[in-house]
């Protein structure tokens, strides 16, 4: 029994729609408008999508961003909410009014959140760099370091070690300001094209690479050009590379 | 945290706790190694025998682990070991995330 309404996005317009059978698990995708919002919804029940089959999941993910990548093509503006909102029906009322009535509390905020998002995509922005590599040209331009390399090429077995575990802690030292100065240059660089910057986590990346920036962005639709002339300029320098992604109806910025 | 157990990878699995445990403790004593060198504490002779006995444990901890087949399972120990570690010190300097996650479990 559908007692509850599964939440994709918010979009604003006079004109409802239904989208078809898109949406998690086949439902179908259609809208419920207070005065000139909609959500955009399927029936559900009033209970969270939960697996442990991975693949199920990222199947329900896809889903998910689908339905609200086909609004924001078609409206040019959503507020897309996160994967498992779901809107219950309260006592004595049903579904349906308890979204409208979701729409009503919130409606000076989510119109004013809409007017912000207008025309406006986000990107992701990735930084990472090889710490090998990095770590090779700290040590030629560091002359305590590279002094230290190479007195340890004379030293007996024991006081080599000592020697190189020294030599190793510097070199950390040395990384992790480097790390916090690139951090820093390239925060400023990126800000300075976009409209609103969001700092993410860092992830753990491949092997022989380390995720040293992840940042949200939020810019006008059509203006990501100089945004990726900076990070063409960044992914030029030796050890480093950019993942650049989007753009995509701006979930971080909601 | 879910832990799958059989005999097989029971013995495996606590080979590997136990000497990621070891390279944990043997980083410890080089921090007080170098600790002890910085001070000026240690003779050259002292150092030269100290470098050798750590040096000669660094060997036979990779030994253990290519013997056992466990370099694998003792880096999983760690890096989820690292992210306990991060995930707790992550919320002492945001306490806003605690909150957020006893709320969710409806503490």
């Amino acid at each position: 029994m559908a007692e509850a309404r599964y939440l994709y996005c918010i979009a604003g317009g006079q004109e409802g729609l239904t989208l078809g059978n898109i949406g998690i698990e086949g439902n179908n995708v259609y809208s419920i408008a207070y005065k000139d919002l909609f959500a955009i919804v399927h029936n559900c029940p009033a209970e969270p999508y939960k697996s442990e089959d991975k693949e199920k999941v990222k199947l329900w993910l896809a889903t998910h961003a689908h339905v609200v990548d086909t609004v924001w093509e078609s409206f040019g503006t959503v507020l897309p909410l996160g994967f498992d909102t779901i809107i219950k029906g309260e006592e004595g009322i049903s579904p349906d009014q308890s979204m409208k009535l979701w729409l009503m509390n919130d409606y000076d905020n989510l119109k004013r959140k809409l007017a912000k998002l207008d025309g406006k995509a986000e990107f992701g922005v990735q930084i990472l760099w090889d710490p090998k590599i990095i770590s090779e040209n700290l040590v030629e331009m560091n002359p305590e370091i590279k002094k230290l390399g190479e007195e340890i090429k004379s030293k007996s077995k024991g006081l080599a070690y000592m020697y190189k575990q020294k030599l190793e802690n510097l070199l950390k030292k040395e990384l992790e300001k480097e790390a916090e100065n690139n951090f820093n240059n390239f925060y400023a660089q990126i800000k300075a094209c976009v409209e609103e910057i969001k700092v993410e986590k860092t992830k753990k990346s491949e092997e022989n690479k380390q995720m040293l920036i992840n940042l949200s962005c939020l810019l006008i639709k059509g203006t990501s050009r100089i945004l990726g002339e900076e990070l063409e300029k960044i992914n030029n320098i030796k050890g480093f590379s950019v993942r650049f992604t989007g753009p995509w109806p701006p979930y971080s910025f909601v | 945290m879910p832990i799958n157990i059989d005999e097989d990878n029971l013995k495996h699995g606590v080979l590997g706790l136990v000497i990621a445990l070891v390279e944990i403790i043997k980083d410890a004593i080089n921090l007080q190694a170098m600790k002890r060198m910085e001070g000026g504490s240690l003779s050259e002779a002292e150092m030269e025998r100290l470098g050798e006995a750590l040096m000669d444990l660094d060997i036979a901890i990779d030994e253990i682990k290519k013997e056992q087949g466990v370099t694998e399972s003792v880096k999983s120990v760690r890096d989820g070991l690292d992210s306990i570690v991060d995930d707790v010190l992550d919320k002492m300097i945001n306490p806003d995330r605690w909150r957020k996650e006893a709320e969710e479990k409806g503490l």
